[in-house]
């Protein structure tokens, strides 16, 4: 046993401290080319006009590719699990963010890629842009996909994410008071310090090396494959040294349409985007609208929750259906809330397309559960540790999704931190452990509840 | 023009208006500083130039002819570290690691101008870095630890 419970040393620690690692923008091949992506400076257009013929023709530019080289135009990252792709790799006929690519130029060097995206012949007719979620549904709502302005492909082909659990009717009836509250966080950028970079390489063999900043090499892989129509074993991944990513470079962003131009001109491409370019339209954290209302007792128990969550996919679905489902999964945080009525929509806005960042859905919920807590021990003016030390998550209890916790350690964790700022508890609080409630904490009607719920 | 680069003398053709960065990693290959955000603020890029650390994105070459430059690659090799590479490596003074060739550049010129550092020198000498995977804290203590073991030194 000379690793478990030993502190290693990193195995690219020395790399990293002496400048030693090979991050993508590091690595050089021969007879490289660089690339300057063509994007969309409106939020909503329609493209009137693509015209890459002058562009083309220019001295050092050795390709262009537009949505009419892509083999498989429309792939979503979820398709192999049944997510319908609606996202063009290359914008055909419409835009629907700010910065979405239309077309990528690969050249001698930037500079001349940069001129040659200039002298693109393109025109657009502008259309109304929607950016707030909640105006989703609104009639007369800009309109950003032809089935509408919000996922349509839940599980029986719902349009929402949905969970019942108890009675929550009952729950309302029995409550001494009801507390609603609205959260709001925003969209985040994840602005890791190296920005998105790929590098594809044709090989004489046929084959596709592909240098990437991915977080998912497999995944990528997947996804490259499919929009280039190539079997797996044409395409080699090279990665794994990635400068900083926090779930922003699950999305493959950059390596499929440099994969693409790499083979139209015969030669390795590099595409490294700018700060500007992260900023601008690299996926961010979503936006999330939650609408919460609890039916409490007046000594502090949560006898149910009712909840509404909007969800700001950005202009295309990408992975919201798979952050939306695990939102749902946490939609009552480390807490244990015994009638449930939940409904989730993934909503399009016009914004940059929206992807996972640590702790994908459940850290929004988080943010709004623990606000909604403390305001509800506002509300009924009792202590905020002692109502979340009744409500907390003990073993037995199910998520919302019926899984039975084996180990919660929301009780032990809260006890620490009163324990930690000296906040003072009496003693049953104290003497709390994260074992299944005994029968006098529980009120009478918690327990006919309970027991109804949990069998 | 003549530039030195972790003391190797190069003559370059005349750069043009390319920055000090692109001549580093396009022109000679050395790739240690980063280019982050390539407008000075995040600190990636940043080299000793006649000993003081600057952000080598916004030097034009030009400007820097007969100049010493030194990247992280001059501050210690894998086989010999710098106290202050090993204190970066025990004190987890990094995560994805792509920020580190600019602290340690900065820390570096820290402690040849002030061997024993406050921690509020520390902070004021790394304030214009930017790490995202939230180092800060260990990359202070091994700022300090490496003062303790005896400073820059090689």
């Amino acid at each position: 046993m000379r690793v478990v419970g030993a502190s290693l040393p990193r195995y690219d620690g020395v790399a990293h401290v002496t400048g030693r690692s090979r991050f993508v923008d590091d690595v050089r091949v021969p007879r490289m080319l660089w690339a300057k992506a063509l994007r969309s400076p409106l939020h909503h257009a329609t493209l009137t006009r693509l015209d890459t013929s002058k562009a083309a023709g220019m001295k050092g530019v050795h390709a262009i590719v537009t949505w009419q080289d892509v083999p498989r135009l429309v792939y979503g990252p979820l398709s192999g699990r049944g997510v319908p792709g609606d996202e063009p790799l290359l914008a055909k006929g419409e835009v629907r963010y700010e910065g979405e690519p239309i077309a990528l130029v690969a050249a001698e060097d930037e500079a001349t890629a940069a001129e040659a995206v200039e002298a693109i012949d393109v025109e657009y007719q502008e259309l109304p842009a929607l950016f707030d979620l909640r105006l989703a549904a609104d009639p007369g709502a800009p309109v950003i996909h032809e089935w509408g302005n919000w996922y349509p492909h839940f599980e029986a082909e719902m349009d929402v994410r949905r969970i019942r659990r108890g009675d929550i009717a009952w729950a309302f009836d029995r409550a001494d008071t009801i507390v609603a509250g609205v959260y709001r966080p925003g969209a985040v950028e994840h602005a890791p310090l190296e920005p998105q970079v790929a590098l594809a390489v044709p090989e004489a063999d046929g084959r596709l090396t592909i240098h990437s900043c991915t977080q998912s090499l497999d995944f990528s892989m997947s996804v490259v494959a499919a929009h280039l129509e190539l079997p797996l074993n044409r395409i080699r991944f090279v990665g794994g040294t990635v400068g900083g990513g926090f779930g922003g470079k699950v999305d493959t962003a950059a390596d499929t349409i440099c994969a693409l131009a790499a083979i139209k001109a015969s030669r390795p491409v590099k595409w490294r985007w700018t700060r500007e370019e992260e900023f601008l339209c690299s996926s961010t954290r979503a936006a999330w609208h939650m609408e919460i209302a609890d039916a409490v007792t007046r000594d502090g128990w949560i006898l149910g929750r009712r909840m509404l969550t909007l969800h700001d996919s950005g202009a295309y679905t990408r992975v919201s259906p798979y952050g939306v489902t695990k939102h749902s999964f946490h939609h009552t945080g480390a807490y244990t809330i015994p009638n449930l009525h939940f409904d989730a929509y993934i909503v399009y806005t016009n914004r940059s397309p929206t992807t996972s960042m640590r702790g994908y859905g459940a850290t929004s919920v988080s943010f709004a559960t623990e606000l909604h807590l403390s305001r509800i021990a506002e509300v009924l003016g009792l202590d905020p540790f002692e109502l979340r030390l009744k409500n907390a998550n003990r073993v037995g209890d199910t998520s919302p999704n019926g899984i039975a916790y084996t180990d919660p350690s929301t009780v032990p964790t809260i006890l620490e931190i009163a324990r930690a700022i000296g906040h003072e508890l009496p003693a049953e609080y104290r003497a709390m452990t994260a074992e299944p409630r005994s029968g006098d904490l529980l009120p009478e009607h918690l327990v006919e509840q309970l027991g109804v719920v949990r069998r | 023009m003549r530039l030195t680069v972790d003391g190797v003398e190069h003559e370059l053709a005349r750069p043009g208006l390319a920055t000090l960065l692109h001549v580093l990693r396009e022109e000679l290959a050395v790739t240690g500083p980063k280019a982050g955000c390539q407008q000075g603020s995040c600190g990636a890029c940043t080299v000793l130039v006649d000993g003081a650390p600057r952000r080598s994105c916004l030097l034009p070459a030009a400007a820097l002819d007969g100049a010493e430059v030194a990247t992280v690659e001059g501050l210690g090799a894998a086989e010999h570290l710098s106290p202050l590479q090993a204190a970066f490596l025990e004190h987890h003074g990094f995560q994805c690691g792509f920020c580190t060739p600019g602290f340690l550049v900065a820390a570096h010129a820290l402690l040849e101008r002030s061997p024993a550092p406050s921690r509020r020198e520390i902070e004021a000498a790394l304030g214009g870095h930017t790490c995202r995977c939230t180092g800060y804290l260990g990359i202070v203590e091994a700022v300090e630890a490496a003062a303790e073991a005896g400073g820059a030194a090689r």
